[in-house]
């Protein structure tokens, strides 16, 4: 998506969160769902080995909708399969959003 | 507002309509790119529907067959099942595949079974159902799109003068996808069953009812759609992926919407408890909640206890728990909490209930905490507790099978004579002249009136709400990779919740990739097809799953030997609370074959 050239200033609210900081509210997020403690959820290993299901996917896909302001379909979470692989997309996603935005 | 007064649910809906006329039966919420959406259906509207898709059905003498309905949750569903109704058709409402990325293979199931005479479904999904329909050889079957203009002839309709005898639709919630089997529900049944919820709950035509369970399962179709109807007041309803998605939704719908009556199974008290902000909750007021309904899986004492807390602040109040029993076959209630009080827990000896009988709890010794389900008016139900083994009634206190009889009993599955026999004709020994009782399959225990549904004898595992069938999981993870073999689907209980293991043997050297990618893999196939979590998954040595010499699945004794660690596994992934179970059982075992046990202290 190419970003138009404008004099009005990044939206910070889009531009804050680093891939680091989506893994970790993605670990919280999804231990919640699966009833874990977050630090069980490594960033590398499928979500599926810790019992993901289409209602988890569909309560993340909901919470996201709900801190970040973007729609994706629950099948993001098969998508991308580890927290690794979507706070990626994700960071993907608002960094598209931002540039929209301008 | 007896029974009597109607002799069949299309009588009643076409008498509803007169009364209310452009009152609102139904109002749809959907979520759009403009916020929350609030589609209007009045009674005047549906009756107006139905009869332009009951015209169509008679035309193509469809009366007396059965027609399968494919929608997602909206006005549409509504108008093609009471269309049914006025066709005298009988109904048979499935989850449309497309839409839980599911496949069509439990749906080609059901019109095979139920030998279904057409699809109604949505325009936009017409062309997949036509498709599959073409596919699977069901060249016979017709598929009409209701939503895109009239498609009969409203003048042409003829009431079809139906009887509580007559079958309204076959309840598919049962029985496997290999093997489905629908359950019976008579127009008698349904006007007996939604008559039996107005007494438990104490509904009446100013009740607003409101909630989000899917149109095809009998909690959603029976207590949602169908109660509003039977009651002539409206109902506000959503979707399961908006409350999945927010569950705050649910609890705003009901605040905005003055509900009074809404519910669902154990696992969305628990989804609220969990997810619901307090952001979400500004401005949210409950007290219009007088029946939470609690039922379709194992209500759990906990989340009431949280439930009521986190929502008390919001006007929610504990005499609204409303804990509740039922099943398909008796159409859907069977017993529910007596009104105007908390529900009612009992603290049990947990070694007490494992022999089957509700004691103590004592001091000191482990205890279980069991829910209520309430009680049966005997005008709807008599429920016995009965030896399996033997058909003695068991008496008060005794844990054994439930079972059932009643109005709102169906006379059985759709075409299933043998199995019919024996799960809806049964006898109790010594009182044969009572006549049939319905084995629900499931184990209860009797306080007074109170009954407590202390575990399951047949094998289905419910989690998420849903009914599942150890044998579909167990093909499905086959049909994954040719190395895989024989498996053992069961569900074990760990802290506070059910949690579904999944065993099967695998020829590690003819694996198309390593185990734990094939193991994750079974775990995603379960995820996404079955909708539950799949957090127990063990590829163990061809030979482990134990069979009969008939070749059955022994599941109840891989469940044992997987909770006594007697199960050894080439690769596995456990939950945690699971592995901690696991554990703790082999503990115990190892310290009873040690030494005898010491006498307790104190």
């Amino acid at each position: 998506m190419s970003v138009p050239a404008t004099d009005r200033p990044a939206s910070t609210e889009h531009t804050e969160h680093s891939v680091e900081s989506l893994s970790s509210w993605l670990a919280e997020r999804i231990a919640l769902y699966l009833k874990r403690s977050p630090s069980e959820i490594a960033a590398t290993v499928p979500l599926a080995e810790y019992g993901l299901d289409s209602v988890a996917a569909l309560s993340l896909c909901g919470d996201i909708e709900e801190d970040f302001d973007v729609v994706l379909e629950p099948t993001v979470a098969w998508d991308y399969p580890t927290v690794e692989a979507l706070a990626g997309h994700l960071a993907e996603e608002l960094r598209a959003l931002a540039g929209e935005a301008r | 507002m007896t029974v009597a007064e109607f002799g069949s649910f299309a009588e009643l809906v076409l008498t509803r309509s007169d009364e209310r006329g452009d009152a609102d039966a139904f109002v749809f919420l959907s979520e759009g790119a403009r916020g929350t959406q609030a589609e209007h259906l009045p009674y005047a509207e549906l009756d107006r529907a139905a009869r332009d898709v009951a015209s169509w059905l008679q035309e193509r003498r469809l009366q007396g067959r059965q027609v399968l309905l494919l929608y997602p949750s909206g006005p549409e569903f509504v108008k093609a099942f009471i269309g049914c109704l006025y066709a005298g058709a009988v109904a048979v409402p499935a989850p449309l595949p497309s839409e839980q990325g599911q496949h069509f293979r439990r749906v080609s199931g059901i019109v095979r079974d139920a030998r279904v005479g057409a699809v109604l479904t949505l325009a936009e999904h017409a062309p997949e159902v036509e498709a599959w329909l073409a596919a699977e050889d069901f060249g016979d079957v017709v598929c009409l799109p209701t939503d895109a203009g009239p498609v009969g002839d409203v003048a042409a309709w003829r009431d079809p003068q139906l009887g509580p005898e007559h079958l309204a639709f076959l309840q598919y919630t049962s029985g496997s996808t290999n093997a489905p089997k629908g359950v019976m529900v008579s127009h008698g049944n349904l006007l007996a069953n939604e008559a039996a919820i107005a007494r438990a709950t104490h509904n009446t035509p100013d009740t607003v009812i409101g909630g989000w369970l899917p149109f095809y399962h009998d909690m959603g179709l029976i207590g949602h759609v169908l109660q509003p109807l039977w009651l002539g007041t409206r109902s506000v309803l959503m979707s399961p992926a908006s409350f999945l998605r927010k569950p705050a939704r649910w609890l705003q719908m009901i605040s905005e919407y003055g509900v009074n009556g809404s519910g669902g199974p154990n696992f969305a008290y628990d989804l609220c408890v969990r997810r619901v902000t307090d952001a979400q909750l500004e401005g949210v007021d409950l007290s219009s909640w007088r029946t939470a309904c609690n039922g379709a899986e194992p209500v759990r004492a906990e989340t009431l206890k949280d439930f009521a807390e986190r929502f008390g602040p919001y006007g929610f109040r504990p005499e609204a728990l409303f804990p509740c029993y039922g099943m398909a076959e008796t159409t859907l209630l069977v017993t529910g909490a007596r009104k105007g009080r908390p529900a009612l827990l009992r603290e049990a000896d947990a070694a007490g209930l494992e022999r089957g009988a509700l004691t103590g709890p004592y001091l000191g010794e482990p205890r279980r905490t069991l829910v209520s389900s309430g009680v049966a008016d005997g005008e709807d139900f008599e429920v016995r507790v009965v030896d399996p083994d033997s058909r003695i009634e068991q008496p008060g206190g005794l844990v054994g099978e439930i079972w059932v009889r009643g109005a709102s009993v169906a006379s059985g599955y759709w075409e299933r004579p043998e199995v019919n026999a024996e799960v809806f004709g049964a006898r109790i020994l010594g009182q044969e002249e009572l006549g049939a009782w319905l084995r629900t399959g499931d184990l209860g225990v009797l306080e007074g009136a109170e009954l407590f549904v202390t575990g399951r004898l047949k094998e289905m595992v419910l989690i998420n709400g849903r009914n599942i069938y150890p044998y579909d999981v167990e093909s499905a993870v086959r049909s994954l990779d040719p190395a895989l073999g024989a498996g053992a689907v069961f569900g074990v209980d760990a802290e506070d919740q059910e949690h579904l293991v999944v065993i099967h043997e695998v020829r590690a050297a003819a694996a198309g990739s390593d185990l734990r990618t094939l193991t994750t893999s079974v775990q995603r196939l379960i995820g996404q097809e079955f909708s539950v979590p799949a957090g127990n998954v063990l590829l163990v040595r061809p030979g482990t799953v134990r069979r009969t010499t008939s070749g059955k699945i022994q599941r109840t004794l891989m469940r044992r030997l997987f909770l006594g660690g007697g199960v050894t596994a080439l690769h596995s992934v456990l939950d945690p609370g699971v592995r901690d179970l696991v554990e703790s059982t082999v503990d115990t075992a190892r310290a009873a074959d040690a030494a005898p046990a010491p006498a307790p202290v104190g």
